[in-house]
């Protein structure tokens, strides 16, 4: 075999290696993927179930200002709890 | 910019007439016809008056609502002509809308405006003006129609190009000339825009029984013109009449009309909409009616029957639309298959079957709880994932069946139901985003699979021989077309491999279907009882011959009533002439300790053999099944494990009976049969599939080889 062909062989098999490289980081790039989409369905199953799309429900009229009303009303009574734990604290 | 003629019919028009013209003037149209018909109030006197304004007087007899308007055409000569009726008020902008209609294309050929109530126009009329022209803009914009959509069209305020009125023409008919028109300018090629901002103030103020005359003579017209003829219910009309009276009233709220004006509607309205329902039924039955009553009907005093008297010529039949149901039409894919050919696989690249790590997608069609093929491919996959896969299932959803179930929720059902499976779960191929086998399962998915781009290799788990679960049939054509594509079937038996082999010419492996030993077990805990036999009656599936094997059953009850029977395998038990016991769809557990607890198990297949009898095997029940099909090509002629009897029902009872009765066969098959399935595992199954997959991976590269070899 000639230095030449020599070289091509390695050449070859260089690019081999790298080809077979870029598959495994491509097949390992899909599984993660999969997964994160797997998770996300795992997550999602009662919104599935029950058929709620939040983006599509929260941009109906009136859903900001319901999400701003719970906010209102967390905002209270975390802070009459708060008032409870300090008096109770301070008896 | 285009020169615009406007005709206006006019007889007795005098209410309107001066607003009418003033209205043109303004909007600066380039000529204006005033054709009247014998007019004897001061119609005559405002048209002669007005500047720029021609008059044609015509004798009242030689009046028709296309014939006049084709002269008002001839008399003319603006690149557009419009009509207009003596009470239709062009609103500010119209002209200018009507040139817009116009640009929208080259073929429109007509455009049309809303036509916008007065203010003393009746709540029901100003509902359904509003109503109606709501509708050819839902969005507001200026809408095109082409053939297939409505045909409505209103020479109360129409604009005509030249062009298209010289190729169509108004007919000569009584009445509705102009929806004849748009009907005929539609199927002829032509578009019809309608334009919201052409508006005209317009109003039928006629009185409850003037509005009646008015709608029978309409709808005589209509079926002159268009073969409609009105349906009438009488429950039906009263309903209606409710609902409109209802909606009256509604729209009256939402106009804001005070509330002693919506209580005298309230008290009107059944009237009116009565009045219309059975007047319009009357009118487009016209011709039954006798002449004077025609007469007394038509506000027109016109007592003939819109051409349909004497011989009742049947007009074409008009078909009720239908508005599309989907974007596509059934098996498009298919279609699409066959006329373009499969979408093209990525080039091989050397290494890839041997790769430890493959990308898989499996296609499958909707599946149902205990569906068995779907549990042996969810049993696969479920293998191949642990292995290291990359899994991936999609789901082709071809006729809609499981419309009301979200990705996350099938993808639980793959766990509830069949096996563990941590992927994802994909609902058609929007998200497609390739994979190094897709693998295609029911025939349904075949097209779409060969459909899917960024693809290695194609495989098809071919769980039966489809094409024989239909009668001659698209369904059974295109599942015969599947194994004709090039790809590389994995088979659920040998006997199916060799068939699509021999009869196709497809390339193919087999694989044997396995057995969950952990389920499926004799069990020392259950004591077995000598009278039972249990049988798959899953009537819905065709193959299983199940009326052939409840005919057998009837006859082993009349020779041994006290065989105790029990159905499984379908939540509706099945009508039959000898009492039993019916168990419905049961799980894994479920089923092993019936196949436990019973003497003979009785599982028909037409087909390929399947998974079930397989299960009683492992729990040491013997079965009966059918000879001469496919159980001979894993079994012999013997059948081994199995009692074989061919499709007669005398003949299946009796190798029930022998097996009942013989307790020295019994044993055989029993024990033949947990031997035999001992080896048929589902991690035997899934290294028989995976050497599949990875076959169809090295066909693809010996065919990319020998392209490039051959370039």
């Amino acid at each position: 075999m000639s230095a030449t062909e020599t070289d091509q062989m390695a050449e070859l098999e260089q690019l081999r290696a790298r080809v077979a490289a870029l598959e495994a980081e491509l097949a390992e790039q899909a599984a993660r993927t999969e997964r994160i989409v797997a998770e996300a369905q795992e997550r999602a199953y009662w919104l599935d179930r029950w058929h709620l799309d939040l983006n599509t429900l929260m941009r109906k009229p009136g859903a900001a200002e319901a999400r701003a009303l719970v906010r209102a009303v967390r905002y209270v009574v975390r802070g009459l709890k708060k008032v409870k734990r300090t008096l109770i604290r301070r008896s | 910019m285009s020169r615009v003629s406007v005709v206006i019919p006019v007889k007795d028009g005098e209410r309107y007439l001066a607003e009418l013209l003033d209205a043109l003037a303004r909007e600066r149209a380039d000529e204006v016809l005033v054709i009247d018909s014998g007019s004897t109030d001061g119609s005559l006197t405002i048209a002669r008056a007005a500047t720029g304004v021609e008059l044609l007087e015509i004798p009242p007899q030689d009046f028709g609502h296309g014939r006049t308007r084709n002269l008002g055409a001839e008399r003319t000569s603006g690149e557009l002509i419009c009509f207009l009726t003596q009470d239709a008020t062009p609103a500010p902008g119209w002209l200018e809308a009507l040139h817009a209609g116009f640009a929208l294309d080259e073929r429109v050929g007509a455009v049309f405006g809303p036509h916008l109530p007065r203010e003393d126009t009746s709540p029901a009329i100003a509902r359904e003006l509003d109503d109606h022209f709501a509708r050819f803009a839902p969005d507001g914009e200026p809408a095109l129609q082409r053939t297939g959509d409505p045909t409505f069209l209103s020479n109360v305020n129409a604009a005509y190009r030249r062009a298209c009125w010289e190729e169509i023409r108004f007919r000569d008919v009584p009445y509705a000339e102009d929806q004849a028109f748009g009907a005929d300018m539609l199927a002829a090629g032509w578009i019809k825009a309608y334009h919201p901002g052409a508006a005209v103030l317009h109003a039928h103020d006629y009185g409850a029984v003037e509005f009646m005359r008015r709608y029978f003579d309409e709808y005589r017209g209509l079926r002159a013109t268009t073969g409609h003829v009105e349906a009438f219910h009488p429950l039906g009309a009263l309903r209606t009449v409710r609902a409109e009276t209802a909606a009256d009233l509604r729209w009256m709220r939402a106009q804001g009309r005070p509330a002693g004006e919506r209580a005298r509607w309230a008290a009107r309205a059944p009237v009116h909409h009565g009045g219309r329902r059975v007047f319009s039924a009357l009118g487009s039955r016209a011709e039954r009616l006798p002449a004077p009553l025609r007469e007394r009907f038509s506000l027109e005093r016109r007592d003939d029957a819109g051409g349909l008297a004497g011989a009742t010529p049947v007009p074409p039949p008009a078909g009720r639309r239908h508005e599309p149901h989907g974007e596509r039409e059934l098996y498009a894919d298919a279609a699409q298959v066959l006329r373009d050919g499969p979408a093209e696989l990525l080039d091989a690249i050397p290494g890839t079957p041997e790769r430890g790590r493959l990308r898989l997608a499996l296609v499958v069609p909707p599946w149902r709880r205990g569906s068995g093929g779907h549990n042996t491919l969810f049993q696969l996959l479920s293998r191949l994932e642990r292995r290291g896969h990359v899994c991936s299932v999609w789901v082709h959803d071809e006729v809609g069946e499981i419309d009301d179930l979200w990705p996350a929720v099938l993808r639980q059902q793959i766990n509830d139901w069949f096996a563990p499976f941590d992927g994802p779960v994909y609902k058609g191929f929007r998200d497609w985003h390739g994979a190094d086998v897709a693998m295609a399962t029911g025939w349904q998915t075949v097209h779409p699979a060969l459909l899917l781009d960024n693809t290695r290799a194609r495989a098809y788990i071919v769980n039966d021989h489809e094409p024989e679960f239909f009668p001659t049939s698209t369904e059974g054509h295109l599942a015969a077309d599947t194994y004709r594509h090039g790809m590389h079937c994995i088979a659920a038996s040998p006997w199916l491999r060799d068939l699509v082999a021999e009869r196709y010419g497809a390339s193919a492996d087999a694989f044997q279907l396995g057995v969950d030993h952990a389920v499926y077990a004799p069990r020392a805990d259950v004591a077995r009882r000598r009278d039972t036999v249990v049988y798959y009656a899953r009537h819905s599936t065709d193959r299983r011959a199940v009326p052939i094997g409840l005919q057998a059953l009837a006859e082993l009850h009349r020779r041994r009533p006290e065989t105790r029977i029990v159905l499984f395998g379908t939540d509706r038990p099945p009508r039959t002439s000898f009492p039993y016991e019916h168990c419905d769809v049961l799980s894994g557990p479920q089923l092993a300790a019936l196949y436990n607890d019973a003497t003979v198990g009785l599982c028909l297949s037409l087909t390929n053999f399947s998974l079930m009898p397989k299960e009683m095997l492992a729990c040491g029940l013997p079965c009966v099944e059918l000879a001469g099909v496919s159980a001979e090509s894993i079994f012999g002629a013997d059948g081994g494990p199995l009692a074989l009897a061919p499709l007669d029902p005398m003949r299946l009872a009796a190798a029930i009976e022998r097996l009942l009765d013989d307790p020295a066969q019994w044993e055989r098959r029993s024990r033949a049969g947990i031997d035999f399935v001992a080896s048929h595992t589902w991690d035997v199954a899934t290294d028989q599939v995976e050497t599949g997959l990875r076959h169809a991976l090295r066909e693809r590269e010996l065919a990319t080889l020998a392209t490039s070899r051959q370039q």
